[in-house]
């Protein structure tokens, strides 16, 4: 009987792709659905005016930089377990964590350099609009710290090698994902605010 | 949340397996990862749900039937909502409304068909032992649980439930002051609805992966059954809808709660003007009908699957034109997202839009016209066999047909300037999503219930079933056409109040006898189910003669579904009465070299292939005999 | 009493039938036909389907007919015999293909019944039949469209520059009727200057608002072109004018529009449909709350000259309620003053 069930495991699959990271691309899909929808709105809205024009905080350009060095950190300690160099890996690990903190607190003082230019989660939407993507970019980046100090205990428990990528693989594209997110809708406000 | 999942189940995946033989109550029907009892509590969710919006139904349609009806006697159970004359009260005729769209749309039609059918048939019909992933799969149907538990709850609140349309339009939806259901009744409506969009996509990730990477040997996409391919395409579809309507949701959470104008504006209520400026209502209504346009595809697409299949297997006749079948649902997969204005002709956006909307809205039709001339050349020189199933899906498709029609009408704008938000509109939507899906649904109960329970439903109680609820659907339906050309608007508590709609006080009580009616004759199902379930007649093994693969697994398969190896499929599900076969069907399993007697003149060449794949096999066979000794 | 009654009747009228639906079963199983692919039952539903066809279509074609005068709205607008003419012509094409496979659809049923000697035809595809019904729908469908679209730019495109400019304003619940007055034109108005006595939100610092009015009916001249402007103060509503073919929704924060001409005046057609009481009415079809059915106005469409008439005798809301412009800035307040004056 035993022997009989092991092919839950082991079924076919026509295509060469894990199906968790299948099923973590269709999850990507699904966000990108949600900002999709977020700036056409932006923009629909945008164009029957009464619209509040102000800059940007200056504080984007830096988190900006931070998370595009977070993606080159973590993309280092993925070939480093590639090649089982569990030294480097640790390290970046930890520093692609650091600096994933680092951006969520760069994203809170965007808002404070928001509010300090009297432009309010309240009020008209175009200030709206711009707190709410940030929120929930920035929620979607603290489910992606969750999933990268989940990997740094388990590569700490040299559970991450070579041999067992595939966690790793996941969280470099939701990482890697999250980061190109960011500069889609920072380019968006830059283009359209 | 699917992520954090991901990550840890493929370390559990292994261990869950050792467990599965010692089933207990909870793991076996309750916290169950077993996509065939998961698919059941869907089911039997989405029953219940059925008949909550059915007595919901019943209860509108006595004020709109016997306006002067005393309703006293539903004191007991909608308390304060009957007022002292004994009426229903308006604020709760609204609710009525909005409740009945929103369980039958989402919880019914989306949940209880796309959730029953894709759980329970993607992988018995593609050869997989379970879905992608057991536990996102039961997350799936917990979410919509709580789902289901909370919308329940707000049924019984003293403010009433939502109560501002199923489309919960902004302002009314956003404003306290407009009615009382868009207090915490709505806030309950949002809440609800935002574990139902995780239920979904949980439930969309696990089908596409699941079909897209499980697959058994052979089970190329041009071999899939039409129900896998709508299965597939739904959930696609769903994966792309339904995070636009969380961001509807959420900007209108925003608003209701925070204060912010994403869609407010310029509003003066109760005595006093509102902070708002620069939100736009529209806006919402173009995020909502992206979801909304679409869902009516995910309610009616599994529904057509279904029929495709049983008016095939019932035919003894292959499915005609099964290409143009396939890129039928893809025209409309593909389509249906961008149709969404003809909803908002009159919305006041700019007519340019209009008319662009009304050209790509009357290109759906076309997709939908080549499907219907497909079933009927299907039943064209078959050999039909009656069984319920098979009638649901007769029925379905003149419901298809006679809803699709009236929606040219609507989808022309200048045409729906009169008719818009009329009872035309609700006799079209009630026909081709509402009564059609809702006979996919029923159609794939007959039809699967034998796999599901290993035992036969009644098939006499089954015809009085159907035909009650045939005629009964027409009766309800088809009047409201009249009603609809005459100029009556929805969601109205009354007519008398205008010359041009107070006639037909005969006519709306015919409907509301005949809603009635339908609704008890339901009872008869209910009846059916519940008692073959536990004393139907045994079923045989492949009751209906069928081709696909779900009818090779035991009477009642385990948790992984065949027992031994996942059998292989050598030709296309719709080999039936295929000239010079012995029997008039030839199932999946059997190789074309088998079956050389009635091989087409292309199948002989594939045979040659088939001989590879067939020793392959053996070896394998043979290896796992050897290590099972 | 007679409840317990009817329920032992009831009771005892269930069991019976369960009985001899019990014995049913078992004799078919006694008899073997249970194990047949079709039972006897196969050709009766089929019959049914037949009787269904036929019934079913006689009741359609006779109420259809019978009461074509009652579900056939009355129509006075220009625009509204176009869009009439679109719809019959929409019904001819859809009818005609609904009759014609809804006759197949029924018919093969019967026709292809089970029968054990028989042999389905294995028909998998024909790529003709296929492109044929895929291309007749398309020329067809685009056909219909294109009437629908030149139908639609029409009644989409701008008001003539000589439209009488009717404002209707929808709250909870009922319509509020503005005129621009002599000037026709709207004075601006701004939701926080709403209140009792200023339901629109007049904004009287504006001279243009000087000569608006308000009315209890909306009254309108036959043949000439009208604009209704709409909005709404608070939830969506929309303006539904049945005989006028006329719908569009008030929006809070987005004003729109629809003008049309109106062809025929309340008393033609009352003199038409034999009917003294009869009116022209709006109705309300977003839904809008608690009374969102009872959002009535009566339009009531005259003659040109009776209309200059009445025009002539209606008083600004300043002269009727003198202070609305009370706290006004001085110039406007002058001006006012002088307007007040005239009517007097």
């Amino acid at each position: 009987m035993e022997e009989k069930f092991a092919f839950v495991e082991n079924a076919e699959q026509p295509i060469a792709m894990h199906p968790k990271k299948f099923a973590l691309w269709l999850f990507i899909v699904t966000v990108v659905m949600i900002f999709a929808s977020m700036t056409s709105a932006y923009i629909v809205r945008q164009s029957e005016g009464n619209w509040l024009e102000f800059d940007l905080p200056e504080i984007f350009w830096y988190t900006t930089g931070v998370i595009i060095l977070s993606s080159v950190t973590l993309h280092w300690s993925y070939l480093s377990a590639k090649k089982d160099e569990l030294g480097n890996l640790k390290t970046g690990m930890i520093i692609t964590t650091v600096l994933g903190l680092t951006f969520l607190v760069g994203q809170w003082y965007s808002w404070v350099a928001l509010v300090d230019r009297d432009v309010f989660f309240v009020g008209n939407p175009a200030g709206s609009f711009l707190y709410v993507f940030t929120g929930l970019h920035a929620l979607h980046l603290i489910s992606g710290v969750i999933f990268l100090i989940i990997v740094l205990i388990s590569s700490f428990k040299y559970e991450v090698h070579s041999k067992s990528m595939d966690r790793m693989e996941m969280l470099v594209t939701y990482w890697h994902f999250l980061g190109g997110l960011w500069i889609y809708l920072f380019m968006f406000l830059l283009l359209n605010h | 949340m699917a992520t954090a999942h991901t990550a840890s189940h493929s370390a559990t995946a292994h261990d869950h397996h050792e467990h599965e033989h010692h089933d207990n109550f909870i793991t076996k029907y309750i916290f169950t990862q077993d996509h065939k009892m998961i698919g059941k509590q869907f089911l039997i969710t989405g029953i219940f749900w059925a008949i909550i919006g059915g007595l919901l139904s019943v209860i509108f349609r006595l004020q709109l039937g016997f306006p002067d009806m005393q309703l006293e006697f539903l004191k007991p159970i909608l308390g304060g909502w009957i007022t002292a004359e004994g009426k229903l009260d308006p604020d709760f005729y609204l609710a009525l409304v909005t409740m009945h769209g929103t369980i039958m749309v989402f919880f019914v039609l989306t949940a209880g068909l796309s959730g029953t059918f894709s759980n329970f048939l993607i992988p018995l019909q593609i050869g997989a032992r379970d879905m992608a992933s057991g536990f996102m799969n039961m997350l799936s149907y917990w979410f919509f649980f709580l789902s289901s538990v909370i919308m329940f709850v707000s049924l019984f609140i003293e403010t009433g439930p939502a109560a501002g349309g199923w489309v919960v339009y902004p302002p009314l939806s956003a404003l306290e002051q407009a009615i009382p259901g868009s207090g915490l009744g709505m806030t309950l409506w949002l809440i609800a609805m935002t574990c139902f969009i995780a239920s979904s996509l949980l439930g969309g990730i696990n089908y596409i992966t699941t079909v897209i990477n499980l697959r058994t040997k052979g089970m190329s996409f041009s071999r899939l059954p039409l129900t896998i391919w709508a299965f597939f395409l739904t959930a696609v579809i769903g994966l792309l809808s339904f995070p636009v309507l969380f961001s509807a949701a959420l900007l209108l959470v925003f608003d209701r709660s925070f204060g912010t104008s994403f869609y407010l504006s310029d509003i003066y209520i109760g005595g006093e003007p509102l902070p708002n400026t620069g939100g736009s209502p529209v806006l919402y209504q173009h995020l909502f009908w992206f979801l909304g346009h679409p869902e009516v595809y995910i309610v009616l697409l599994p529904a057509l699957g279904i029929t495709s299949e049983i008016i095939a297997t019932n035919s003894r006749k292959p499915i005609f034109g099964y290409k143009a079948m396939v890129i039928s649902m893809l025209g409309i997969t593909i389509l249906s997202f961008i149709v969404w204005a003809h909803h908002m002709f009159v919305s006041g956006m700019n007519p340019f839009l209009g008319s662009i909307f009304m050209f790509l809205t009357l290109i759906i039709a076309i997709p939908s016209a080549v499907k219907v001339f497909n079933y009927l050349t299907t039943l064209w020189r078959g050999n039909l066999i009656f069984t319920p199933g098979m009638l649901f899906s007769i029925g379905l498709v003149s419901f298809f047909i006679s809803g699709g029609l009236t929606g040219i009408f609507l989808g022309n704008s200048a045409i729906d300037i009169q008719l818009h938000d009329t009872y035309f509109v609700v006799a079209h939507f009630h026909l081709v999503m509402g009564s059609a899906s809702f006979f996919g649904l029923m159609a794939g109960v007959y039809h699967w219930f034998p796999k599901m329970f290993g035992r036969m439903m009644d098939a006499r109680l089954g015809y009085v079933h159907f035909w009650l609820t045939f005629i009964g659907v027409y009766m309800v339906f088809f009047p409201m056409h009249y009603i609809g050309i005459a100029g009556f608007p929805r969601r109205y508590y009354t007519w008398t109040n205008f010359e041009f709609s107070n006639m037909y006080t005969d006519l709306n009580m015919f409907v509301s006898a005949a809603a009635i009616v339908t609704f008890a004759a339901q009872l008869i199902f209910l009846f059916n189910f519940f008692y073959s379930m536990y004393r139907g007649r045994v079923a045989s093994l492949n009751p209906w003669r069928s081709n696909t693969l779900e009818w090779t697994t035991p009477l009642h398969p385990g948790h992984g579904n065949w027992p031994g190896e996942i059998p292989a499929v050598y030709r296309w599900p719709y080999d039936y009465s295929k000239p010079g076969a012995p029997e008039d069907f030839i199932p999946q399993t059997v190789p074309l070299s088998a079956t050389p007697e009635s091989n087409l003149p292309h199948e002989q060449e594939l045979v040659k292939l088939e001989k590879a794949i067939i020793a392959d096999e053996e070896t394998l066979l043979v290896a796992n005999e050897s290590k099972a000794s | 009493m007679y409840g317990f009654l009817i329920a032992v009747g009831v009771l005892l009228l269930l069991s019976i039938i369960w009985m001899v639906y019990r014995i049913q079963t078992l004799v078919s199983v006694v008899k073997g036909s249970d194990k047949k692919v079709a039972s006897g039952s196969n050709k009766v539903n089929a019959i049914m389907f037949l009787l269904f066809l036929i019934g079913g279509g006689a009741l359609m074609f006779w109420y259809s007919i019978k009461e074509f005068d009652n579900y056939n709205p009355p129509l006075a607008s220009e625009h509204g015999a176009v869009t009439d003419q679109l719809f019959w012509i929409t019904m001819a094409v859809t009818g005609f293909i609904f009759i014609v496979t809804h006759i197949l659809l029924f018919w093969f049923p019967y026709k292809y019944r089970y029968q054990e000697n028989k042999q389905a035809a294995f028909y998998p595809d024909n790529n003709k039949l296929e492109v044929i019904w895929t291309v007749v729908p398309a020329i067809v469908l685009a056909l219909l469209v294109i009437g629908g679209w030149r139908a639609w730019s029409d009644i989409t495109r701008p008001a003539p520059e000589n439209a009488h400019i009717v404002e209707l304003m929808g709250y909870q619940f009922a319509w509020e009727v503005r005129y621009p007055g002599v000037d026709n034109v709207l004075g601006a108005n701004d939701f926080r200057l709403t209140t009792a006595s200023n339901v629109s939100g007049v904004d009287f610092t504006d001279k243009n608002a000087l000569d608006d009015f308000s009315s209890p009916v909306v009254v309108i001249p036959k043949g000439e072109p009208v604009l209704f402007r709409i909005r709404a103060r608070d939830v969506l509503h929309s303006v539904f004018a049945p005989h006028m073919r006329l719908k569009m929704d008030a929006v809070p924060g987005m004003p729109t529009k629809f003008w049309f001409v109106a062809n025929k005046t309340t008393e033609e057609m009352r003199a038409e449909l034999n009917d003294p009481e009869f009116e022209f009415e709006i109705a309300c079809t977003e839904i809008c709350g608690r009374g969102h059915f009872s959002m009535k106005r009566v339009i009531n469409v005259v003659e040109p000259a009776e209309y200059r008439k009445w025009l002539a005798e209606q008083r600004p809301y300043i002269v009727i309620n003198p202070a609305l412009v009370e706290n006004l800035p001085a110039d406007v307040k002058e001006l006012a003053d002088i307007t007040i004056s005239e009517y007097k």
